[in-house]
């Protein structure tokens, strides 16, 4: 054996070194640019991670294939990129060919292995030598000494035997470099790689204290890794504002091909096969209703013990950094980023900050009069002075308000990405208790009132749509807002506010 | 013929990583000295040249081990002395239903197994059909293959001719003299195409970039390429697709000013050519790096864009595009000519650690060219496009106001390149009244303010559009 070895080490192709862990890892997630609001469904994640992990391996010198196992299943292949060989990478491969019974068919074409045909009474097994001359596809075609005959046709217990496995062929899809170390000896190399099945979002909850006009915003950073791999002890980051995923790129992530062996032989009817009338379809038997995906979800924070449904007390918050064009939050912590799990980690949390509550409405000349409700806007200033300034990342908000020991959901919407200095008008909502009602007073004339059946004064905002038509009488000095006239009034408790607009009818209209 | 790998042979040897301890078959295949050109399109020409021995006068060569997703018509065969009589591509595969097909009025012999003493008997059957169900003769009875349903072993005398384990090329040629001399093949294949790959690190303080550029060889065809001289061509090779639809493919071009400088790379017509250094096996259903650039410390600076469709406004403000902006320049930039392929651009975190902030495709671009990639949206950049105005002069005339408020809360002043679009809009003629900033007209249908915005601060753009139907 010993004097064989430089032999083969001649005959013999390239060493392989296998890695099959990280040391260190860390994760940074990016969304789906294209999902909108809404909850994030772990079984269909489109946003991305970079996954940057530290191996170390013992290199010999000389040329060698490292393997990587243990990425995850949703590797963007040709995004791989290997730093820290001493001898660089002079190749990467993603090699999608799988071990499976079909591709030890395939692999063994031609060549020669064993057929073992066993004793169904007596167990007494009986082996031969054969070539496989066909296969895998719709069956395998044997030749013996005895002749050509077709595997698993003849109703015979019986199997072929391998002596090895075809080269090339791997357990899972696996990415490899070739190297070309100048001496042996233990190397730190980092492995970074974007993957799919990621994806993050911001939960705000928005509670509002009427009586001060303020509310304590909060938000989760939920992240999310539908990859069947868990990244433990993980650097976490997450990244907000619009990263160009290209969706068209290739990626080089062949599916895997692992294929069963489907064994096929010549028609197989009998006389017993005749069907004299056709065969009775039994009622389709529904299958029972899927278990309800329930995704675990960590919590890495823990509430304040005082109020059970306060906002939460975080004692660890995700902390922002600049990242170009980008935000990116990263969570102070090495924490686990499980596979197929959801995790929440806070993300911002301020107490106190003044709002205004404007109630919006759309005027449009309409044949009906029919009073609408009124879009309940709240109104934030991202700014430091108003207890703000700091980016908020798009993401759903819920507002409730206490009611004695307990809060209650008081409307829901969605906060864009927003920047330091930005306003932010988040739409909770809708109030049956203001409305506006625009009806036809004369040729041309037009009357607007909002009402208000609120206990307290409110301030409506209603922007006058009548096209490019210009307003006169009292319409006609409003100022504008993104280019249309805006009323705004204060309606007070339990009352109501009128508008006069005279909307002449150009003459070739 | 079984060669084990080396890791076979180093199982004993605790002290090494062993990948696997499973005996390694090496699959040597029958194809010869390998070349192989691979365009972008994903057609790929092969070059085989097998050693054949040939008998004098006309017989047939096999050549199995072709590419399974070959296009036979594109095969052709050069060797000396030999002359071509006919050209076949058998997809006749063998499997067992082929094989008792063919068996039809032959004879075959039934091993018959006793279920319960395991004795067998041996018979001799002619098959009459292979129908639904096998007919046999066996003397002077008729009777169905497996009846009964016992066990009983088919055997053919021999595999059919023409009936292949896969998908097999074979010429038939008039040879003038025996002996053994090499015989090329060369044909077209599906299935094996390139790409480029970018991986570019951005310093967005010191104004560079480095950048490395990969190759991306994919293999579809159902076939490895063993040891194979690889030459890649970059360009789009115009195609026969048969005459049917070409789908529009909206060019996704960063490039602004396309470049007139020539790579000093090995070109043939129109087209850069990348020979790999080393022969490297294509193994089927892999997908394979090498790197062709590495550039470090080139040019580069961050800039913004957002375009604005005719008439439209915003209630909020909406991101900018972030783009990078670079040159493949000799001198001020890459210095290469870039085939076509996905850009992927990271950043340094606070902590020193590579971010990824985006991707995007380009196209072949020649050397000395001044490229934007798009890589995403700005977090804090914004602009707030708004109809102030829009009044009817007379019958063909409207005058149209635009405001564009830009908005920046990031800690540096930026530059916007603010594009109005749709200028152009079915007849419409469309001219600049008055502006608050220079513009400068891009083409028929654009126009583009460039707007320096201060750090944590906010510049507006007026514009008075006249457009005459």
């Amino acid at each position: 054996m010993l004097a064989l070895l430089p032999l083969m080490l001649q005959a013999a192709t390239v060493p392989i070194v296998t890695s099959d862990a990280p040391e260190a890892v860390a994760v940074t997630v990016y969304r789906d640019p294209n999902r909108g609001g809404g909850a994030i469904t772990l079984s269909n994640l489109d946003g991305r991670a970079l996954i940057t992990e530290t191996r170390t391996v013992d290199l010999p010198a000389g040329p060698a294939v490292l393997r990587f196992e243990g990425v995850a299943d949703g590797i963007v292949p040709v995004s791989a990129i290997v730093t820290g060989l001493p001898g660089g990478t002079v190749e990467k491969n993603r090699d999608a060919r799988l071990l499976s019974p079909a591709a030890l068919v395939d692999g063994t074409l031609g060549r020669h292995v064993r057929v073992r045909w066993t004793d169904r009474h007596s167990g007494k097994a009986r082996e031969e030598d054969a070539r496989i001359v066909a296969g895998p596809a719709d069956g395998v075609v044997l030749q013996t000494a005895s002749g050509v005959m077709a595997l698993r046709c003849s109703g015979l217990a019986e199997q072929p035997l391998y002596d090895a496995v075809p080269s090339g062929l791997s357990a899972k899809p696996t990415l490899s470099v070739r190297t070309m170390s100048p001496v042996a000896g233990r190397a730190t190399v980092r492995l970074s790689y974007l993957a799919d099945d990621f994806d993050w979002q911001a939960h705000y909850i928005g509670r509002v204290d009427e009586a001060a006009g303020t509310l304590d915003l909060f938000a989760w950073l939920t992240l999310a890794n539908g990859n069947s791999i868990s990244f433990a002890q993980a650097e976490t980051m997450a990244v907000a504002g619009e990263v160009r995923q290209d969706r068209n790129a290739p990626t080089g992530a062949m599916p895997a091909s692992a294929q069963a062996l489907s064994l096929q032989c010549w028609p197989m009817g009998t006389t017993s096969d005749i069907a004299e009338q056709p065969p009775f379809a039994p009622d389709m038997i529904m299958p029972a209703p899927p278990m309800m995906m329930s995704a675990p979800i960590m919590v890495t924070a823990r509430r304040n013990e005082e109020r059970l449904q306060d906002v939460p007390m975080a004692v660890m918050i995700a902390q922002q950094e600049n990242l170009g064009d980008l935000k990116l939050y990263r969570i102070p912590e090495p924490v686990t980023v499980a596979a197929n799990s959801q995790k929440q980690v806070a993300l911002l949390n301020r107490r106190n900050v003044p709002f205004e509550t404007v109630y919006a409405l759309l005027v449009q000349p309409a044949r009906d009069a029919i009073p609408a409700r009124a879009e309940i806007i709240l109104r934030l200033q991202n700014r430091a002075k108003d207890g703000l300034g700091l980016p908020l990342p798009a993401g759903p908000i819920a507002m409730v308000a206490p009611r004695g020991d307990r809060d209650l959901r008081v409307g829901e919407g969605d906060v864009p990405d927003t920047a330091v200095g930005q306003e932010a008008n988040l739409s909770i909502g809708r109030s049956a208790q203001v409305q506006g009602l625009l009806t036809t007073v004369g040729q041309d004339r037009w009357r607007y009132e909002v009402s208000n059946a609120n206990p307290f004064a409110v301030t409506v905002e209603a922007v006058l749509a009548f096209g490019q038509r210009p307003l006169l009488g009292a319409a006609k000095r409003l100022p504008r807002r993104n280019g249309l006239p805006l009323w705004s009034v204060r309606v007070p408790a339990n009352g109501r506010r009128s508008i006069d607009l005279a909307v002449p009818t150009p003459k070739d209209d | 013929m079984i060669r084990y790998g080396l890791m076979a042979a180093l199982a004993s040897f605790p002290a090494q990583a062993v990948a696997q301890s499973a005996p390694q078959l090496d699959a040597r295949s029958a194809q010869g000295d390998l070349s192989v050109t691979i365009y972008n399109s994903g057609r790929s020409l092969i070059s085989d040249t097998r050693q054949i021995d040939l008998t004098a006068g006309r017989q047939r060569i096999e050549f199995p081990d072709v590419s399974a997703r070959i296009e036979p018509a594109t095969a052709t065969l050069s060797g000396s002395g030999i002359g071509i009589v006919e050209q076949n591509f058998d997809f006749d595969l063998l499997t067992p239903d082929k094989l008792m097909e063919k068996a039809v009025g032959r004879t075959i012999t039934l091993l018959r197994t006793n279920p319960a003493t395991g004795a067998e008997t041996r018979e001799q059957a002619k098959v009459l059909a292979a129908n639904g169900g096998v007919v046999l003769q066996i003397g002077q009875r008729i009777e169905v293959l497996r009846d009964d349903g016992l066990p009983v072993r088919v055997i053919f005398d021999k595999v059919p001719e023409n009936l292949r384990a896969r998908p097999t090329l074979s010429v038939t040629v008039e040879s003038t003299k025996a002996g053994t001399r090499p015989v090329g093949l060369s044909y077209l294949t599906q299935g094996l195409g390139w790409n480029a790959d970018y991986v570019a690190l951005f310093d967005r303080s010191a104004g560079k970039i480095d950048v490395q550029g990969w190759i991306t060889l994919t293999n579809e065809t159902g076939t490895t390429f063993d040891n194979a001289n690889t030459l890649l061509v970059a360009g789009q090779v115009g195609e026969d697709n048969g005459g049917g639809y070409v789908p529009y493919r909206r060019p996704a071009s960063p490039v602004r000013r396309a470049g007139t400088e020539t790579s000093g790379r090995e070109r043939l017509g129109d087209f850069y050519l990348y020979p790999l250094a080393q022969r490297t096996t294509i193994a089927n259903r892999q997908t394979k790096q090498v790197s062709f650039l590495d550039v470090s410390g080139a040019p580069a600076k961050a800039g913004y864009e957002y375009r604005n469709g005719w008439l439209n406004g915003a209630d909020t403000a909406e991101s900018a595009s972030s783009v990078l902006k670079f040159s493949t320049a000799r001198g001020q930039g890459l210095g290469d000519a870039l085939p076509a392929g996905t850009v992927r651009v990271y950043m340094k975190d606070a902590r020193g650690a590579a971010q990824f902030v985006g991707e995007n495709a380009i196209d072949h671009t020649p050397m000395g060219s001044d490229l934007a990639i798009a890589t995403g949206r700005a977090f804090d950049v914004k602009v707030k496009p708004v109809v102030e105005k829009r009044e009817r002069v007379n019958d063909v005339k409207w005058r149209t106001t635009m405001r564009y408020t830009l908005t920046n809360a990031s800690p540096e002043p930026v530059t916007v390149d603010l594009i109005q679009s749709g200028l152009d809009w079915v007849w419409a003629d469309t001219r600049i009244a008055s502006e608050t900033l220079k513009s400068e007209r891009t083409s028929a249908d654009g126009v583009r303010w460039t707007v320096p915005v201060p750090a944590n601060g906010e510049t507006a753009v007026s514009a008075v559009f006249e457009t005459r139907n």
